[in-house]
């Protein structure tokens, strides 16, 4: 299955800006209370706004401009206005904090969605992504939409309506001239329209560049230590330089698409106060039209275009955060390919595991392993071994089932592996991983990691625990026991420790079938003897497949398997499988 | 316009950035000015007209309405060239000065130690190569104009207030401090929110990040509902200091329209009385109510902009700490080449407290080969990182050829030291750039290489060869494949001193034999010196040493350690039965 989303994203349809609005919009269903509410207190804001000046023009036309001046009137006005004003503050604040509470919780929504995603799609995805590129794309794009939902969404919105109210006072008005008021408005809705392709289109190409250079910074920085030892501290600057220039090249066209709104708008905006002018004059000379109207027509155009101009700037921000919601709902549209399937119960009588006809391939055009069959029995211990690059990690990838076979059946305790629950199927099959990945926090964290069993145990508790699993000689090796301390990246401890802790880590999960991958390759010999002691007094019934170059950690095997060029061959004994080792040709 | 905080002794403000862009800076904020100054006119125009209307219907001269309308659009077109010029320039000023910005960070980034990177983090290197960058960016692309456009429109329309009805005026200009200070106040607060909650942005990216780099780990526990557990704490925690923010703006922002109307109603009454009164005309009654909505506006904007410069401020200063760092002094000028002789005296390497490494001391004749062994966590990585000067000594010398390791131009040293790293390390890019990493490598030195590294093989059976693209974790290579092609990176250099830190680690043993036999026969006096967990494959070195904590407690030749050292002894008894059953085998 392709993951890339880099892939992916070219081949994908184009989608429009509603659709993918549309889709953006089905995460807020459940708001529609709060959004109605928030929609009344708009309309009565703008409402107000909007009866602002029509009730100073009326005092002046009333009480100022006129023979007989009335004060009086003047001050009941002004108390009438002032009413207005309290009710426009509560208003105001009720549009702002309902609408802002409907963008904040959406956007929580929306990192929620996005990484409940993220846990559900399997390993082949990060495998075919930059981590840099996936980090990028949910940091970067949900703070883009970020920025919209806090920042923009209630001018956006608040605009709209001020302009929605100022367009039917302007056509209330006098048809005619409204409507002729109206025409920028159209080409600038047209040309809106037109260009929003292309803009979303350069903002898209600069988040996709600024997603490569953070994946080539992260790539960089993370591994500066070969940087320095091969001297290659130019080759870093010239890199980052391509990656920063290119950046900068899409930011520019991202930004001159961005900005061309504001003045276009601006010139529109113009346009029609030169037609009201104009097209006034006219109708005055006519006898259709009033002067002092013309003046207040004035007034409500720029109430019309002023928030235009806003939605101008605005307009660029939601394309921004359309281009980032477009980029991360091509994460949400993936679909896990490890498919739960419908199988026979379990059969306790079958071996714990068992390859049917097994081949698999991470691609389509390279077939890495071909037409597997063996089977694990209960309480016995496996080694596989072959020369790097056999397919040693694959196979016991495909146990662990991170991917499923391409063609064939695995099947656990006589039922297919597929048919499982997850949590079932982690819980019978524990797997030390080739390279050991420790969270940042204490050595008690990682060893409990995803360990409901001793969650609330104290750590007198646990080192009780511990004992009794034979393995606390290896927490002695961490100076401040199961307090030290440790960082998911960098050196703070040793490949070694990070394996000792990924050892107790799954150990003390206490699985029915133990994979270790390598796991103790950087492990002195004389703890992993300790090790090995540690797996021989595993419960009975524990089975174990151990992957290892090193021969002593495999001289007790059971059985061995002889893994290369994709095939998995039984060896009769530890020698035939040493004469095979030694002898065998790699051939990747 | 934003008040100073003269607390800290002053770093080079964030206007000192714009320095070198001082000519396209001045050419953004005249066009910005000239674009303002004619959108003045504008409603100047169009009163202009509507008067001479009024006026040519009281003395019926014909009025000629072509000339507003020339004027107008002349104006009109002339704002939309300048505001889009100034467009431009703005985007390419604040594009080049981020790019610049970029530039300087990361050629200061590529001169320091792998220490330092470790220890700054290199995800706060990320943040402030993109995030502070792009604060800095808004900063120019949008603050500067705005800030400018601002007071020159407060203050002109100030002006012209005054000088239409200085009483009246000053009521008025009244709601200038009483919004701007709600505003600060406000905004101070929010400040410290945001503050906050970019702290809690780093929390949900830490756990975003962990949750990508360990997915294999999460399956293979089935920890997902964890992971999102973390998750979901940290983004209700974002959640609910957004709703905190939002809570104080909206309590700004009607405030603010209240003070604003509460000044038109004071238009209304008292600019009403003094209309009755006779005191003043209609036409100025209605231009302070034009100009007053012009005075709201810039104000917000001023207060905006004033967090962006906050914002971008912090930034500069977050960013100025890294370009503040020293380089790292390239002291050495030798450029010699070496011989292969090494020794170190009395080397301590302390963290804190802890010390990684205590008094080592031990010598290593040119051409001859060298095993380090030891448990776990004993030092014997930070002996290879201090031999390639990735990490400097505490106290105690290091010296190649009787010369200090700090003597030596970096350069020469090391395109003359290869290193093995214990990690594998594989860029994102073709095996060919993966293995030739440095420039120096011949297409001759790199198939040596990779026949030395026992890669051909492998290479051939690829669609692409050497072209192949590896992925950035190299999970599209085996651990084998990927330390061999480490090695390869090592050796392309044609280094005259080879550091392995546990590579036999993860190469089978035939592979592995095959390899140190080619590494003998195609690399003639080098020197090796070798982190190894077995004892088998260096039992016929020139020197072993077993080091335990920090210290070396026995070193010498294989067969004088079986007899002074029971630790040793211990550690071959340990991988004994299987050692005679290669021997036997062979």
């Amino acid at each position: 299955m392709n993951y890339n989303l880099n892939d992916l994203q070219a081949k994908a349809p184009k989608s429009s800006t509603w659709s993918s609005l549309g889709k953006l919009l089905q995460l807020i269903s459940h708001e529609r209370k709060n959004l109605i509410m928030a929609m009344i207190a708009i309309l009565v804001n703008s409402t107000l706004n909007l009866l602002g000046p029509l009730i100073i023009g009326h005092t002046i036309d009333q009480y100022i401009f006129v023979p007989h001046k009335n004060y009086h009137g003047v001050l009941v006005n002004c108390s009438i206005l002032m009413g207005m004003y309290l009710v426009a503050l509560l208003s105001s604040y009720l549009q702002t904090i309902l609408m802002g509470g409907v963008g904040q919780r959406m956007l929580f929504t929306l990192r929620n969605a996005i990484f409940n995603k993220l846990q559900l799609l399997p390993v082949g995805f990060f495998n075919q992504n930059k981590a840099g590129d996936l980090i990028s794309r949910i940091n970067n794009d949900t703070d883009k939409l970020n920025q919209f939902f806090s920042q923009s969404l209630m001018q956006f919105i608040g605009s709209i309506a001020t302009m929605l109210g100022a367009g039917i006072f302007l056509l209330s008005i006098n048809i005619e001239l409204g409507s002729a008021t109206l025409i920028p408005a159209v080409i600038i809705l047209i040309f809106t329209v037109l260009t929003s392709p292309w803009v979303k289109r350069k903002n898209a190409r600069n988040l996709k560049s600024v997603g490569g250079m953070s994946a080539e910074i992260q790539e960089s920085l993370n591994n500066f230590k070969v940087i320095i030892a091969f001297n290659r501290r130019d080759y870093f600057r010239k890199r980052f330089d391509e990656a920063n220039q290119q950046n900068y090249d899409t930011a520019i066209g991202a930004g001159i698409a961005n900005n061309s709104y504001v003045p276009v708008f601006g010139l529109f905006s113009s346009m029609a106060q030169l037609i009201v002018l104009a097209f006034g004059i006219y109708l005055i000379s006519k006898g259709q039209f009033a002067i002092g109207l013309l003046v207040s027509y004035f007034s409500y155009a720029n109430q019309f275009y002023n928030p235009l101009r806003q939605l101008a700037a605005l307009w660029t921000n939601f394309q921004t955060a359309m281009a980032g919601w477009d980029r991360i709902s091509h994460i949400l549209t993936l679909e896990t390919d490890l498919i739960k399937v419908n199988d026979v119960v379990a059969d306790p009588s079958a071996s714990l595991l068992e390859f049917r006809n097994v081949h698999f391939s991470y691609d389509e055009s390279r077939e890495i392993l071909h037409n597997i069959n063996f089977k694990l029995e209960r309480g016995k211990t496996y080694a596989l071994v072959g020369p790097t690059g056999g397919g040693k990690t694959t196979t016991a990838s495909l146990i662990a089932r991170l991917y499923d076979a391409t063609k064939g059946t695995i099947l656990l305790n006589g039922k297919d592996i597929r048919a499982y629950e997850a949590v079932d199927r982690t819980k019978k099959i524990g797997f030390i991983l080739q390279e050991p990945f420790l969270f940042t926090g204490t050595v008690r964290d990682n060893i409990l990691y995803g360990n409901e069993l001793y969650v609330n145990y104290t750590n007198e508790e646990l080192e009780k625990v511990i004992l009794e699993a034979n393995l606390g000689t290896l927490l002695a090796i961490f100076e401040s026991g199961l307090d030290t301390k440790v960082l998911s990246s960098g050196d703070s401890i040793s490949l070694g420790q990070k394996q000792l802790i990924a050892f107790m880590r799954a150990v003390l999960r206490n699985p029915d079938l133990l994979i270790l991958d390598e796991a103790t390759a950087n492990i002195d010999t004389i703890t992993e003897k300790l090790l090995s002691d540690i797996l021989n007094k595993l419960p009975d019934t524990t089975t174990r497949v151990i992957i290892a170059h090193r021969l002593n950690t495999i001289e007790n095997a059971d059985e061995i398997f002889f893994v290369n060029s994709g095939e998995v061959i039984r060896a009769g004994s530890f020698h035939h499988a040493m004469d095979m080792l030694l002898q065998g040709k790699r051939v990747s | 316009m934003k008040p100073t905080n003269n607390s800290t002794p002053k770093p080079p403000g964030i206007f000192s950035l714009l320095k070198p862009y001082s000519g396209l800076v001045t050419m953004l904020i005249l066009f910005a000015l000239f674009s303002n100054t004619v959108t003045l006119w504008l409603p100047k125009i169009i009163s202009h007209g509507i008067d001479d209307y009024i006026h040519s219907l009281f003395t019926h001269t014909k009025y000629d309405v072509n000339s507003t309308l020339v004027k107008f659009t002349l104006a009109v077109v002339f704002i939309f060239i300048f505001a889009y010029l100034q467009t431009i320039i703005q985007t390419y000023t604040s594009e080049k000065v981020a790019r610049d910005l970029r530039t300087r960070l990361s050629d200061k980034i590529s001169r320091q130690s792998s220490a330092f990177i470790e220890q700054v983090n290199p995800s706060k290197l990320l943040t402030n190569l993109t995030a502070d960058v792009d604060s800095i960016k808004l900063f120019v692309s949008q603050a500067l104009v705005s800030i400018v456009s601002s007071v020159f429109i407060i203050v002109g329309a100030s002006v012209l207030l005054l000088t239409i009805n200085w009483k009246l005026g000053l009521c008025i200009i009244a709601i200038i401090p009483i919004i701007g200070g709600t505003f600060f106040y406000v905004l101070k607060k929010v400040r410290a929110l945001f503050i906050k909650s970019r702290g809690v942005i780093d929390w949900l990216n830490k756990v975003i990040n962990e949750s990508i780099l360990g997915s294999a780990l999460i399956r293979v526990i089935n920890s997902q509902q964890l992971e999102f557990d973390k998750f979901l704490r940290a983004n209700s925690e974002a959640r609910d200091i957004g709703l905190s923010i939002l809570r104080l703006f909206s309590g700004l922002i009607p405030i603010i329209t209240f003070t604003a109307n509460l000044a038109s109603l004071s238009i209304l009454a008292l600019g009403g009385h003094f209309v009755i009164n006779g005191t003043m005309t209609l036409g100025d009654f209605a231009a302070f109510n034009s100009y007053l909505a012009q005075l709201i506006f810039p104000i917000l904007v001023i207060g905006f902009m004033s967090n962006i410069i906050a914002q971008a401020t912090a930034s500069f200063q977050r960013i100025n700490v890294v370009l503040d760092t020293t380089d790292t002094s390239e002291t050495g000028e030798t450029v010699a080449q070496l011989n292969g002789d090494i020794e170190l005296k009395d080397i301590s390497v302390f963290y804190g407290q802890k010390p990684a490494l205590k008094q080592v001391s031990f010598k290593v004749n040119a051409g001859s080969k060298i095993a380090i062994i030891g448990p776990t966590a004993a030092g014997k990585s930070q002996l290879l990182y201090l031999l390639t000067g990735l990490i400097k000594p505490t106290s105690g010398d290091i010296l190649f050829d009787d010369r200090g390791i700090d003597t030596y131009n970096s350069e020469s040293f090391h395109s003359q030291v290869g290193f093995v790293f214990q990690d594998s390390i594989i860029f994102n890019m073709s095996i060919r750039e993966n293995i030739a990493f440095s420039d120096t490598v011949t297409d001759e030195s790199l198939q040596k290489a990779i026949q030395t590294a026992e890669l051909d093989g492998f290479i051939d059976s690829l669609p692409e060869k050497l072209s192949t693209i590896v992925s950035e974790r190299g999970s599209s290579l085996s651990g084998g494949q990927k330390q061999r092609i480490m090695l390869a990176r090592a050796l392309a250099i044609n280094p005259k001193v080879l550091l392995l830190d546990d590579f036999t680690a993860r190469v089978d043993n035939t592979t592995e034999e095959k390899i140190l036999a080619n590494v003998q026969k195609n690399y003639p006096g080098l020197t090796l010196i070798s982190v190894t967990q077995k004892i088998a494959s260096v039992e016929q070195y020139d020197q072993i040493i077993l080091l335990m904590q920090g210290e070396i407690i026995a070193s010498g030749k294989h067969q004088e350690l079986m007899k002074s050292s029971p630790e040793y002894v211990q550690i071959f008894n340990s991988q004994q039965s299987t050692s005679n059953y290669e021997l036997q085998s062979k």
